[in-house]
């Protein structure tokens, strides 16, 4: 019973929640009224649009939906309530999402009623694998549980620099992880997906940055657990984000996907900032998410080794020249065709070479990128304040830091594999915000990262004075996420069945 | 009201499950049982008004009007709407333009045979935005309960009786029913049986706190006032009807704890019918949920707003076929309501006005309500979707 431009418009307005306001009487719609029901003709032309995608809301009642319609079934129970925004005057249905109930919990619906709620970005509900996936913003999560509201302040800029760099990142990762041993994973909700981790990520960077989203001109997101062969994922980021002018509904943003295993989005930091550096480019700030539901089959399964270690989740980094907090200096990039790690067309999980991913292709990589790039800027050990790497496993990252002279107090604070697993094209790029959420004025830090198939991308970063300013942007910190007492802890068939999906 | 409608027969089908019989076959039952009663032959009708929710989407069903062309072989002019009410206001509107003399109205839903998917179309049509969101048929009746409770600031032993009186409201369209050979549920239910359903469910309302799904029909037959004596002795008129409509969304409406289609409704129903409130004694509501059921006698005025479950729970002490409201009975779906009778919902409006049809006829057997005054005037709520559209008929004998 799909009707596709009802599916298309409730994308339209579901998606990034917003509404129009009468500018005449003050009423609030949420849909795009072109008219004011008080005011009728008077209104027209005088409606505004009201933008919710920031704002937080409230539960303001709620019940426990245990038989969902169809598409739904995959989603369990779940609590289904009515949130209003601005004191009542909008009201939207909405369940609320990462949130697991025990089969013999006895709700009070009371004590979840009239909590304050922030909208969240997730997949709709299921259908059926050839079909277009459903997403939208009227699912809730409490906002003084693990995923904070914030406020998407945007800032004048005040600093240009001769060095482009990152002005704003963001890492998301879900509020579920698995625990085996000392390693924990995060898991997604059964609702998440990729996509829906780059969203996240790139408003989270939105909002460390400051930056008006119009003026990002690109944005480049890298993954390889694409739901979709063919359809990008940074459309969605862009027009959910708003990235880009807007103009009738198209967004001014060039926005493409890139794939090269755990490389595809470092191997883009350079471009986007050789791409905001160039004078006829007309692009102020470029966006590089890396996302990942990284994939691997079930542990029984061939390709199963893989299941140990797969995480979930997805970091943003913006690039510009205007109030920088880590000016890039150089980076060197290599490429060989290894065969390591690959994923054959329509095949779900992804196959390893064993033994053979490790010296013939993670260490050759790694090692070469990274010396390459120090012998070409000069720089010793004792020049770099924090390295970090490719973080498959725990004992990959650290065995090189090891060989390449690296101390402990060096690359340990970007080791987050233990904490959230292994994120695929988000590994080094969170292992990078690991260390910049710590970071003082003018340290050094040298990334490497690795991605099958195979390659490495080695930069060197010098962080600048703003770094301190915006820190206090961001409460969704690396830390944040993997420290959070809100964190829920889920067994290995759970873990499997909202990993797979809606 | 003026050149008022008369009804002069009707007819219905048991609601249930009717695996076995092809939706035209139900409906043709219907009016059969109808004709024979008023001794009406199909040449005699000028026009039918058809009403199905859904029979198109439910059964793959071709053009509902050559479906009853076929049936009654006749070529007069046919409607179809969605429910049996706006079949009815149709036919009404004829008649009194005097645009036709004698017509058929019927109601036929046909909905088991859709078991696993009735709830997506169900809750597609209803609210299309709330299902996106994820929302069930029975969420958006929880969710007015628990507004409700919440405006009207009920706790404790309060929220306590509040629920038992719920329940009570199931627990008596049961016992009505099993007074009623056309009703899905002829049993009656406990207290405990109600509770528990809820508690398994783990939400404020249960599976017995909801009417079923329903295959089944219903037909009438409408004549001008002048026509009707021709076909009886005893024609029940139409005096007074109203519809008004609300937002689609139920999230969208000013007030989540009231259907104010239905108040408008009432508002309008007995003006053209000029009289009061008091003067009616039965009336059958609409109570796809017993939610519904309390809210709608707050609604058509029978009970203070926030004060029905009051009502209902001290009635229900020591239930006595009535609701005793202010010192006044009220006689409430004396057929089961669509709780115990069924809810096939094109056809649940012909129920209903079956009901009150017999019941001021004096014909309605076992379950003829004894009045202490003349049951003079009988009234009927019928609402479309979640309070969307809100019909009510007001009929009497005079």
């Amino acid at each position: 019973m799909s009707s596709e431009p009802i599916e298309r418009r409730v994308s339209y307005l579901g998606d990034r929640l917003k509404g129009r306001r009468c500018r005449n009487c003050g009423k609030e719609y949420f849909e795009l009224k072109n008219y004011c029901g008080n005011c009728g003709r008077k209104s027209f032309g005088k409606m505004e649009d009201i933008d919710l995608f920031y704002d937080k809301g409230t539960l303001e009642i709620c019940t426990l939906v245990n038989e969902p319609t169809n598409k739904f079934t995959k989603l369990g129970n779940y609590v289904y309530g009515i949130v209003s925004f601005h004191n009542g005057k909008i009201r939207v249905p909405g369940r609320l999402t990462d949130h697991l109930t025990r089969p013999d919990e006895e709700i009070d619906f009371s004590a979840l009623e009239d909590r304050e709620v922030v909208p969240r970005f997730r997949r709709r509900y299921s259908v059926e694998r050839c079909d277009i996936i459903p997403t939208i913003s009227l699912a809730f999560t409490f906002a003084d549980e693990y995923y904070q509201h914030q406020e998407y302040n945007i800032d004048k800029p005040k600093k240009e620099h001769d060095t482009p760099g990152i002005v704003g990142y963001g890492v998301y990762t879900s509020r579920f992880r698995i625990k085996e041993g000392t390693i924990e994973r995060s898991v997604p909700f059964i609702d998440e997906d990729s996509i829906t981790a780059a969203v996240e990520a790139g408003k989270l960077a939105l909002i460390h940055s400051g930056i008006d989203s119009s003026l990002v001109g690109k944005v480049y997101v890298g993954s390889e657990s694409n739901p979709y062969a063919v359809k990008p994922i940074a459309s969605k980021v862009a027009q959910v984000l708003k990235l880009g002018e807007e103009d009738e509904d198209v967004q001014g943003v060039d926005a493409i996907d890139t794939e090269f295993a755990c490389k595809a989005a470092t191997s883009m930091f350079k471009d986007a900032a050789s791409l905001v550096n160039y004078p006829k480019s007309n692009v102020k700030y470029a966006m590089v998410i890396g996302t990942d539901n990284s994939q691997a089959a079930p542990r029984d399964c061939p390709g199963g080794e893989l299941d140990l270690f797969v995480g979930f989740g997805g970091a943003a980094y913006i690039f510009g020249k205007y109030d920088v907090i880590a000016e890039i200096e150089g980076w060197y990039s290599c490429t060989s065709d290894t065969p390591d790690f690959w994923r054959r067309d329509g095949e779900p999980y992804p196959m390893h070479g064993g033994r053979f991913t490790g010296d013939p292709a993670y260490f050759k990589h790694v090692r070469k990128a990274a010396k390459k790039l120090m012998e070409r800027l000069n720089l010793q050990m004792k020049d770099i304040n924090y390295f970090t790497a490719h973080q498959p496993n725990f004992q990959f990252p650290v065995k090189i830091a090891k060989e390449l002279g690296f101390k402990e107090e060096q690359y340990m604070p970007s080791l987050q594999v233990a904490r959230i697993g292994n994120t695929y094209s988000g590994s080094s790029p969170v292992g990078l915000a690991a260390i910049l959420d710590i970071a003082k004025p003018n340290e050094r830090i040298l990334v490497v990262s690795y991605g099958s198939g195979a390659g490495s991308d080695a930069y060197s970063l010098l962080t600048t004075n703003e770094i301190l300013d915006k820190r206090k942007r961001q409460k969704m910190t690396v830390k944040y996420l993997t420290e959070n007492p809100f964190i829920e802890y889920v067994d290995y068939t759970t873990y499997r069945r909202l990993k797979t999906g809606m | 009201m003026q050149n008022r409608p008369a009804i002069v027969a009707v007819g219905r089908t048991r609601f249930g499950e009717h695996y076995e019989k092809e939706p035209e076959k139900i409906i043709e039952e219907a009016w059969l049982k109808a004709s024979q009663e008023a001794d009406i032959e199909r040449k005699n009708l000028e026009a039918c008004y058809l009403s199905d929710y859904f029979l198109p989407i439910t059964n793959k069903f071709g053009l509902e009007e050559g479906f009853l062309s076929e049936l009654t072989e006749l070529h007069v002019p046919m409607e179809v709407t969605r429910s049996f009410s706006s079949a009815l206001s149709n036919a009404c509107n004829a008649i009194q333009a005097g645009k036709h003399n004698i017509v058929l109205v019927g109601g036929i839903e046909k909905m088991t045979d859709r078991w696993d998917k009735i709830r997506d179309d169900l809750m597609l049509l209803e609210d299309p935005w709330s299902y996106y969101a994820g929302c069930t048929p029975e969420a958006n009746h929880e969710l007015m309960l628990r507004a409700y409770i919440k405006k009207y600031g009920i706790s404790d032993e309060n929220l306590k009786k509040l629920n038992i009186a719920l329940a009570q409201i199931s627990i008596k369209n049961h016992l009505h029913a099993t007074k009623n050979e056309y009703a899905q549920y002829q049993r009656k239910i406990t207290l405990e049986q109600v509770l528990n359903a809820r508690k398994e469910a783990r939400k404020p309302l249960g599976l017995l706190d909801y009417a079923p799904i329903s295959d089944g029909a219903s037909a009438l037959i409408l004549t001008r006032e002048d026509f009707a004596k021709k076909f009886t002795d005893k024609p029940v008129y139409i005096l007074g009807t109203y519809s008004a409509t609300d937002y689609l969304t139920f999230t969208a409406r000013e007030d989540m704890t009231h259907f104010l289609a239905t108040k408008m409704a009432m508002k309008g129903a007995l003006k053209t019918a000029g009289i009061t409130l008091k003067d009616i004694q039965i009336i059958e509501l609409y109570d796809q949920s017993t939610v519904m059921e309390m809210i709608s006698l707050e609604d058509l005025g029978f009970c203070e707003q926030g004060k029905a479950w009051r009502n209902i729970y001290e009635s229900c002490q020591d239930y006595k076929g009535y609701y005793e409201i202010n010192g006044e009975k009220l006689f409430v779906n004396m057929n089961g309501g669509l709780k115990a009778d069924g809810n096939p919902l094109g056809a649940t409006g012909g129920a209903q006005i079956f009901e009150i049809f017999k019941q001021l006829r004096n014909e309605a057997g076992e379950r003829q309500v004894k009045s202490d005054k003349e049951l003079k005037y009988g009234c009927v709520l019928e609402l479309e979707g979640f309070g969307t559209k809100s019909y009510v008929y007001i009929l009497g004998r005079e």
